[in-house]
C-alpha cells in the first residue's frame, strides 16, 4: 500500500453526469464502503523501457490484445481472463482495489461505474487527456463515464435494442410488423388465437435491465441527483404504465412468462412458439447460435413505440474499458482503452468475438457488422441498431447500487407473479428499497415525490 | 425398502444421467431436444473441442485442479492426522481448549475467509499464485476432528507404548505404527478434502486472476459466463462439467474400498 487513501470527502464529490449537472457533494456522510487502498500516479519510464499492464476482462479478446502488443512493442498487455460481471468479476475487482493491487485496466459495465466511483475505483482520465477523445464516441455511451465532468472510462460496446421477429409467421398470420406497443398488444392477441399454441412473445419477470430498458424507452429516470441527494423514480408514471402494460399482457395470457436466454425459451425459437424477441443487437449470435434451423427466417425492426411516429429507442447490456485506481502506468493505460475500443482493426476483431455494439463512431460502416445477414433473409438488420443507437436517450443515469436494485426488483417481480401484489406495486416496493440501500450506504436519498 | 434405494439411487443418478446425455448434444440439440434422451450424437466431436478449445486451456485447468486437489488434499490429510493423534494421545494443557477451537473452525464456512486471506495473501504478494490456493487448502478442520475421535478409537496405548520401550522415537512411531493404524480415518479425510478442494470456487476466484492458473470449476464459469455471445460455448462447458466429475468417480470407486474397511475396524474397536 504505497500511498495513504485520499480523504473520502474529496474522493466521492462526483456528479452524475455530464449533462451539464455540477459535481454532486452527495456522497460524504459515513459510508460503510471501503475505498482504494492505492491511488493512482504515473510512474516514469527509462526510454525503451517495456511498460507491462494487466487487462482483466471476460470478452474474449486475446487476439485484439495480440495484435496490440505486436504492434505497440513499448507497451505490454497481459489479457487475463476473469469470470463475468456480476458472476465474480466484479467482485474480485473490488477485492483487488481494497487490497491495492488492482489490475491496470477492466472491463466495467455502464450500470457498474457509480458503484465503482462510490470506493473511489476509477482513475480520472481527463488529468490524462482523455477530454480530447470525446468525439470519437456515441455521445451518450461516452456521457455513462463522465462524473463530476471528469472522463472516468473509455466506452467500448453496448446493446441497442430493436424487435427481432419471425417474417414468415408474422405473415402466415396476416399480422403486420407492430410499430407501437398497442400494434404490440393487437399482434399478441392474433398469434394467441391463431398459433396453436404460440405466443408472441415472452416475458421475463427476472431480468430487470431489461425492464429497465423498456422503462428507458418510455422516456423514464431511475434515478437522478438534485445537489447532493439521490432521487429515486423507479414507481414513476412512466414506469408505471410500462409495467401496466406487461401486467395486461401476462393476465391475458398474450407472452410466455418465462426467462428468455434459457434452454425452454432456446427449445421454443427452434419450434417456432416464441414468434418476437425484444432483444439487444448481441443477441443476433444467439439466435444463429441456438436456433439455426430457423435461418432465413427471422427479420430486425425497431422498437415498437409508445405513440406512432416516436423514435425512442432503448439499451441492453453495454461495458467500458476502466482505468481502475492504482495503476502506475494510467498514461499507457488509457492509450491502450483508446486503442482497443476505436481503432477500426481492433474493432473487427472484437465485433469477431461478438463484444456487442461499438460505442466508437465511424467503425461500423465497412466492418463486418456493416452487411447483409443470409440468417435474417439478407436484411442489412444492423442499419436498425445505427439508427436505435441514436435514438437512445442521452441523459439515463445509474444508481451507485444497481445490483441491489436489480435483485430487489427480481424478487418483486417474482413475488408479483406468485400472486402477491402486481408489477406496478413491484417498483413502488423496489424503489422503497433503493432508498434504503443509498441510506445505508451513507449518502442522502429519497423517493421521487 | 429395496424400492426406496432404487428410488433414492435414480434420484441422484438422474443429474448424472443428465449430463452424460447432454454432454453428446450441439448447443442447438442441447435447447431443442428431449433432455433425458440421444439426439445428435457428437460426443468425439465435443470432447475434441473441449480440449483443443482455446489453444487446450482446458487441459492447463484439469491438470490444476489435480494440483491443488491432489496436493491440498495429502497436505491437509497429512497434518489432519498428526494434529488429530497429538489431541487424542498427549496429555498437554490447553488440550480442550486447542481442539474446541479446531471445532469452531468447522462451524466456519471458508467462503467467508476467502476475502481476509486475500487481503492477507495480497499483503505478502501470494495472490495469484500456486499458493494462494495450495496454502489455505491444506488446513481442514473437520479432518483434525475426525482424525482425533478416530485415533482415540483405533490407536491403542498398549501398542504405543510397547513402541517406546522397544526405543521407538515419538516421530518414528507417528510415521511406520500411526499412519498405517488410521489408514482408513485418513482415506476419509483425503477423499472429503479432494472432493472439497475439487468443487471450491470462492476461494480459486478471488486469489487468481491468470486463466492459466484457474481450477476447473473456475474456467468452467469463464466459458459458460461467455455463452451468451458464443453458444458453441454451452455445449463445450456441458462437456467439460462431465470430464470434470469422471475424476470425483473414480476416486470415489478406487477409494471406497479402504473405507469400508475402516468403518467395520472402527466399529469393533470403538
Amino acid at each position: 500500500m504505497n500511498s495513504s487513501p485520499p480523504s473520502r470527502r474529496s474522493v466521492l464529490r462526483w456528479g452524475a453526469g455530464a449533462a451539464g449537472v455540477s459535481a454532486l457533494s452527495a456522497l460524504t456522510g459515513c459510508g460503510q464502503t471501503v475505498g482504494a487502498a492505492r491511488t493512482t500516479r504515473q510512474e516514469s519510464t527509462r526510454p525503451g523501457q517495456k511498460v507491462n499492464l494487466v487487462f482483466w476482462t471476460w470478452v474474449p479478446m486475446q487476439k485484439t490484445v495480440d495484435l496490440w502488443n505486436k504492434t505497440h512493442p513499448d507497451i505490454h498487455v497481459e489479457m487475463q481472463t476473469i469470470p463475468a460481471s456480476t458472476g465474480g468479476g466484479y467482485q474480485k475487482m473490488f477485492s483487488a482495489l481494497t487490497a491495492g493491487n488492482p489490475p491496470d485496466l477492466a472491463q466495467v459495465e455502464y450500470q457498474e461505474l457509480p458503484a465503482f466511483m462510490l470506493v473511489n475505483g476509477l482513475t480520472d482520465l481527463s488529468s490524462y487527456g482523455a477530454d480530447e477523445l470525446r468525439d470519437k464516441y456515441v455521445p451518450w455511451q461516452w456521457n455513462q463515464g463522465v462524473f463530476g465532468g471528469r472522463v472516468h472510462t473509455i466506452p467500448q460496446a453496448s446493446g441497442p435494442m430493436g424487435l427481432f421477429y419471425r417474417q414468415d409467421l408474422l405473415a402466415k398470420w396476416g399480422i403486420e410488423t407492430p410499430a407501437t406497443w398497442a400494434e404490440f398488444e393487437k399482434a399478441a392477441r392474433v398469434v394467441k388465437a391463431r398459433g396453436n399454441g404460440a405466443r408472441l412473445s415472452a416475458f421475463n419477470p427476472n431480468s430487470p435491465a431489461w425492464f429497465a430498458a423498456m422503462c428507458w424507452q418510455r422516456g423514464a429516470r431511475w434515478v437522478h441527483t438534485e445537489g447532493d441527494t439521490w432521487i429515486v423514480g423507479m414507481n414513476d408514471d412512466r414506469s408505471r404504465e410500462v409495467a401496466e402494460y406487461w401486467q395486461r399482457l401476462v393476465r391475458d395470457d398474450l407472452v410466455f412468462v418465462e426467462p428468455d436466454l434459457s434452454s425452454g425459451w432456446y427449445r421454443q425459437l427452434q419450434t417456432g412458439q416464441v414468434v418476437t424477441w425484444i432483444g439487444p443487437q448481441w443477441g443476433d449470435a444467439l439466435l444463429r447460435g441456438n436456433a439455426p434451423g430457423t435461418k432465413g427466417k427471422w427479420r430486425v425492426a425497431p422498437l415498437p413505440q409508445w405513440k406512432a411516429g416516436q423514435n425512442a429507442s432503448a439499451n441492453w447490456g453495454g461495458a467500458s474499458t476502466a482505468v481502475l485506481q492504482g495503476s502506475r502506468h494510467p498514461r499507457e493505460a488509457l492509450q491502450f482503452a483508446h486503442w482497443i475500443n476505436s481503432d477500426p482493426k481492433a474493432v473487427d476483431l472484437n465485433i469477431a468475438v461478438g463484444y456487442g455494439w461499438p460505442a466508437a463512431t465511424g467503425v461500423f460502416e465497412g466492418s463486418a457488422l456493416d452487411k447483409p445477414d443470409p440468417f435474417f433473409g439478407g436484411q442489412r438488420y444492423n442499419d436498425v441498431f445505427t439508427a436505435s443507437d441514436r435514438a437512445i436517450d442521452t441523459s439515463w443515469k445509474w444508481s451507485p447500487t444497481t445490483d441491489a436494485d436489480f435483485a430487489h426488483l427480481g424478487d418483486a417481480f417474482g413475488a408479483a407473479m406468485a400472486g402477491e401484489g402486481t408489477f406496478a406495486s413491484a417498483l413502488a416496493d423496489a424503489q422503497k428499497r433503493a432508498v434504503d440501500d443509498l441510506l445505508a450506504k451513507g449518502l442522502k436519498a429519497r423517493s421521487q415525490s | 425398502m429395496v424400492a426406496l434405494l432404487t428410488i433414492a439411487a435414480l434420484y441422484f443418478l438422474l443429474p448424472v444421467y443428465w449430463l452424460v446425455v447432454a454432454s453428446t448434444k450441439s448447443s442447438a440439440g442441447l435447447f431443442g431436444s428431449f433432455g433425458l434422451w440421444f439426439s445428435d450424437s457428437q460426443w468425439l466431436h465435443n470432447l475434441s473441442q473441449v480440449f483443443s478449445y482455446d489453444d487446450g486451456v482446458f487441459w492447463n485447468w484439469t491438470w490444476n485442479s489435480f494440483l491443488y486437489a491432489g496436493i491440498g488434499g495429502a497436505l491437509a490429510t497429512l497434518l489432519a492426522c498428526a494434529a488429530g493423534y497429538a489431541l487424542a494421545v498427549y496429555r498437554f494443557r490447553g488440550r480442550e481448549a486447542v481442539f474446541k477451537v479446531v471445532l469452531a473452525g468447522v462451524l466456519l464456512p471458508s467462503t467467508a475467509l476467502a476475502l481476509p486471506l486475500y487481503l492477507l495473501f495480497s499483503e505478502v504478494g501470494l495472490n495469484n499464485t500456486y499458493w494462494a490456493v495450495l496454502i489455505p487448502s491444506m488446513v481442514s478442520p473437520f479432518g483434525v476432528y475426525l482424525c482425533r475421535i478416530y485415533a482415540e478409537a483405533a490407536v491403542p496405548m498398549e501398542m504405543l507404548e510397547a513402541a517406546r520401550v522397544d526405543g521407538a522415537g515419538e516421530l518414528r512411531i507417528f510415521n511406520t505404527l500411526v499412519l498405517r493404524t488410521m489408514t482408513p480415518a485418513l482415506v476419509t479425510v483425503f477423499l472429503f478434502q479432494f472432493v472439497g478442494i475439487w468443487n471450491n470456487y470462492f476461494l480459486p476466484l478471488v486469489m487468481l486472476s491468470d486463466d492459466h492458473k484457474y481450477p476447473l470449476t473456475l474456467g468452467l464459469t469463464t466459458w459458460q459466463s461467455q455463452a451468451d455471445r458464443h453458444p458453441e460455448l454451452y455445449q463445450l462447458t456441458v462437456g467439460g462439467a462431465f470430464l470434470s466429475i469422471l475424476p470425483l468417480a473414480a476416486a470415489m470407486l478406487v477409494l471406497q474400498r479402504f473405507w469400508r474397511s475402516g468403518l467395520t475396524q472402527g466399529s469393533v474397536k470403538g
